[in-house]
């Protein structure tokens, strides 16, 4: 049977996800200022869902060679495997129109018609994979359901933690919305902003009460308020996805650090520190610079220079679990080190790290800032450290044009303290001690209130060599 | 363990890590795509043999071994090659931009840690009060800001709006500072050197300040449980007396130790800082240096960099094992 929780998360997340992605990949070139009908059809339009056909054949690849494993091994969720396998075709199929055109596998994906419809597919395919699974592990899903609720119980009574998850749904809805806050034409380099009689209003012009016009005007006359808004995808995609980088990589060297003892761990932990010694900015600029200024530099740029301290609290946590008795006891059932450290180490290990990532975020987040800022960024789609690099380089400061500067910095130390605070207080979900004692009156929950997220940020500050943009 | 034993390990272990960066140096250049002798030249159209000259001067025409024997020659000897922006020696150019980075970055930390450390001290002491919870928020928000940004909003309220502090370089003040003179001479220099030196300063502080106040803060809290303050304060000691006899000198250990090893990584802040405020120290000439592409200058003020992170790793140790009897044990 599976968990009524479940299901009502398999209807709820299903439809969500669709939306997220829809947005997600909604064309730039149709505002909801076009009208209803055409906001419509622009999720129907060829452009959306258009994701780079090599990522699109490797999902492909993986959903299939998952869906062979389950066959070949048997497991008890055969409808997951056969529906798993399913999912392989969608993508393969999406995956060759959007790579056979003339552009090619690498260079992304061709607009091609009813590539939507294919997203849809692979969405809905992946509800029903899911339900499968359910079905055929419902004691697994059961303990996940319970640990999620349960997590989810600790969470919701810590304040800060709230208030970081609504700094950030606040920032994504910005940034998800974005075609239809403000038009992205408005970012086209010859788009001036004009007032009502068609005058154009000229550079550093001051916020006034018409809507593109809010935040002013930067040095050419286009509007800052489409600049900020816009930027927000760039600043949230490249924090993310360099956070992810950098996790990936530390969770690996640290797993690989703890689990070895001898020689092969000594040797991992040697890179880490020798890593963790470098100074990050100095190495950044080097490689941005030798690398080319693009966000996809400054990703693999952060991604290689942040690791260590994750790496660093990955290996203490395997060192813990290394000593549980379940590893000897697979270990007696002759079970590789490769097995134990995927199947026994990395489950054990991975709420440390989702929490160590949401941290990271932050840190990359003002990382990217200061990597943009500092011109390595790309100059024609902004984020906010790139409309700081503008605005410091027309000299914004000395006007002062303090509607150019405020936005893109307020916006970056509200998303960096969001993910600092959602970070710790599920860092304080996952570890007692950090904790203080649960809701028993209403008197120890008023004190918890002002229980700054001190104790991670240190250990944070104290691991990850601060590498932010300090 | 045994104090001679320790300290050689330590030393030891520095130079080790040097030599690795050294070498990482060498190899940074080798493994990125690319010709290294064109990524060591200007961007643009270069002069006929110009790029087979740059591979005689970089020893990139011998094979890879004799290219890293040479490299090691030339680096212990102090010797970068040519910047090609100045047309001087790499030397030259770095040793002159060293003490403007001294006195900013010292003059920063010194403001950090004793703000951060004292604010840290009170918060801890009166933990969940009202100025814990507005100190430690006020910290969380700097921790948070990347600094440039509140370099330029200083810039823009105190330098523009108000007028207060210049906005202009250092040599330009005109009042006869020597700009990479040891000590200003007269009291005009010294003014003058103060007031440019003020808002860069400061917002190089800020940029610390937070992360300082946080570990006091958590260190005093936990020296707070131990049983020794409670002994003290049983037998009847004051308040203060429990706070700045028996607490502080235990809770600094740790902060000691992380403000040291952070001093190492001040070039981060320093670039950004001295960028913003057009300070000409170090970091001014790494980013003017990536502007450039001027790859050996950026090479040099990477290896003085990580110098500086090693020197004040192994600075940290020692002092730990004067203030931590544990380690001596």
């Amino acid at each position: 049977m599976i968990p009524r929780r479940f299901v009502n998360w398999i209807l709820v997340w299903t439809p969500l996800v669709w939306v997220l992605l829809e947005l997600l990949t909604y064309p730039k070139d149709v505002p909801l200022s076009r009208g209803l009908v055409a906001v419509v059809r622009g999720f129907f339009s060829p452009s959306v869902a258009a994701y780079p056909a090599w990522a699109l054949l490797a999902a492909a690849v993986a959903a299939a060679a998952a869906g062979a494993v389950g066959l070949v091994r048997k497991s008890k969720a055969r409808t997951f495997a056969l529906v798993l396998l399913g999912i392989s075709i969608v993508f393969a199929a999406w995956a060759f129109l959007a790579g056979g055109g003339a552009s090619g596998w690498s260079a992304g994906a061709n607009d091609i018609g009813y590539s939507w419809l294919l997203q849809t597919a692979a969405v809905a395919l992946g509800a029903v994979a899911l339900w499968f699974w359910a079905k055929g592990n419902p004691e697994r899903a059961e303990l996940a359901t319970w640990n999620t609720h349960q997590v989810w119980r600790l969470y919701r009574a810590n304040w800060q933690g709230m208030v970081g998850l609504g700094i950030l749904v606040v920032f994504v809805l910005m940034a998800l919305l974005a075609p239809f806050l403000a038009d992205h034409a408005l970012l086209d380099p010859n788009a001036q902003l004009t007032d009502a009689s068609g005058q154009l209003l000229g550079p550093f012009h001051p916020p006034s009460l018409a809507y593109s016009n809010w935040f002013g005007t930067d040095q050419v006359g286009q509007s800052v308020l489409a600049q900020f808004i816009w930027s927000a995808r760039i600043s949230l995609m490249v924090g993310l996805l360099a956070a992810l980088m950098s996790t990936l990589l530390g969770a690996g060297v640290g797993i690989a650090a703890g689990f070895y003892g001898g020689w092969r761990g000594e040797s991992w932990m040697r890179l880490t520190d020798f890593f963790l010694v470098l100074p990050w900015l100095p190495l950044a600029m080097i490689l941005a610079g030798l690398l080319g200024p693009s966000y996809g530099s400054i990703i693999l740029v952060i991604g290689l220079t942040s690791w260590p301290g994750t790496a660093r609290v990955v290996r203490s946590d395997t060192l813990r679990v290394r000593e549980l008795q379940f590893i000897e006891r697979a270990r007696a059932i002759g079970s590789t080190n490769g097995h134990i450290m995927a199947r026994h180490v990395l489950p054990n290990v991975m709420p440390l790290i989702f929490a160590n990532l949401v941290l990271v975020v932050a840190i990359a987040i003002l990382s990217e800032t200061t990597l943009s800022f500092l011109g390595l960024g790309d100059a024609l789609n902004f984020s906010w450290g790139t409309m700081l690099h503008y605005a410091w380089v027309a000299g914004a400061a000395g006007l002062p044009a303090w509607w150019y500067l405020l936005p893109p910095g307020i916006a970056i130390v509200l998303v960096v303290l969001a993910f600092t605070f959602i970070g710790t207080a599920y860092d304080e979900v996952l570890d007692p001690k950090l904790r203080k004692r649960e809701h028993s009156t209403g008197e120890s929950r008023f004190s918890a209130r002002a229980e700054p997220p001190a104790a991670g940020v240190a250990d944070a500050l104290a691991g990850g060599d601060g590498a932010g943009g300090l | 363990m045994d104090k001679r034993r320790y300290f050689v390990r330590k030393l030891l272990n520095a130079v080790l890590t040097i030599i690795l960066v050294a070498s990482f140096n060498f190899a940074l250049f080798r493994i990125l795509p690319g010709d290294p002798a064109r990524l060591l030249l200007p961007k643009g159209k270069q002069p006929a043999g110009a790029v087979e000259k740059q591979r005689k001067v970089f020893n990139l025409d011998k094979p890879r071994w004799q290219q890293f024997v040479l490299y090691w020659g030339d680096t212990v000897r102090g010797e970068f090659g040519m910047s090609f922006s100045e047309r001087r020696p790499v030397t030259e150019v770095v040793a002159e931009r060293i003490w403007p980075t001294v006195i900013l970055v010292g003059t920063g930390t010194l403001f950090a840690t004793v703000i951060g450390m004292i604010t840290g001290v009170f918060a801890g002491w009166r933990r969940n009060g009202v100025f814990d919870v507005a100190t430690t928020n006020s910290g969380m928000v700097f921790y948070a800001m990347p600094t440039f940004w509140f370099g330029l909003l200083m810039i823009m309220l105190f330098a523009t709006r108000l007028g207060w502090f210049p906005t202009g370089r250092l040599e330009e003040a005109g009042a006869g500072l020597p700009l990479f003179g040891p000590i200003p001479t007269s009291w005009e220099s010294f003014t003058s050197l103060a007031r440019h030196l003020f808002l860069p300063a400061f917002t190089f502080a800020i940029a610390y300040v937070g992360e300082y106040h946080l570990i006091m803060r958590s260190s005093i809290t936990g020296v707070m449980k131990e049983d020794f303050a409670l002994t003290a304060r049983a037998k009847g000691l004051s308040e203060n007396a429990v706070l700045w006899r028996h607490v502080v000198p235990n809770a600094m250990l740790p902060t000691v130790t992380i403000v040291m090893m952070n001093i190492g990584f001040v070039m981060s802040g320093a670039i950004l800082d001295e960028t913003v405020f057009n300070w000409p120290g170090l970091g001014l000439l790494a980013y003017e240096a990536m502007q450039k592409r001027d790859y050996p200058v950026m090479q040099a003020v990477f290896l003085i960099a990580s110098i500086a992170v090693i020197a004040a790793n192994l600075i940290a140790d020692i002092m730990y094992y004067y203030l931590d009897p544990r380690v001596q044990a």
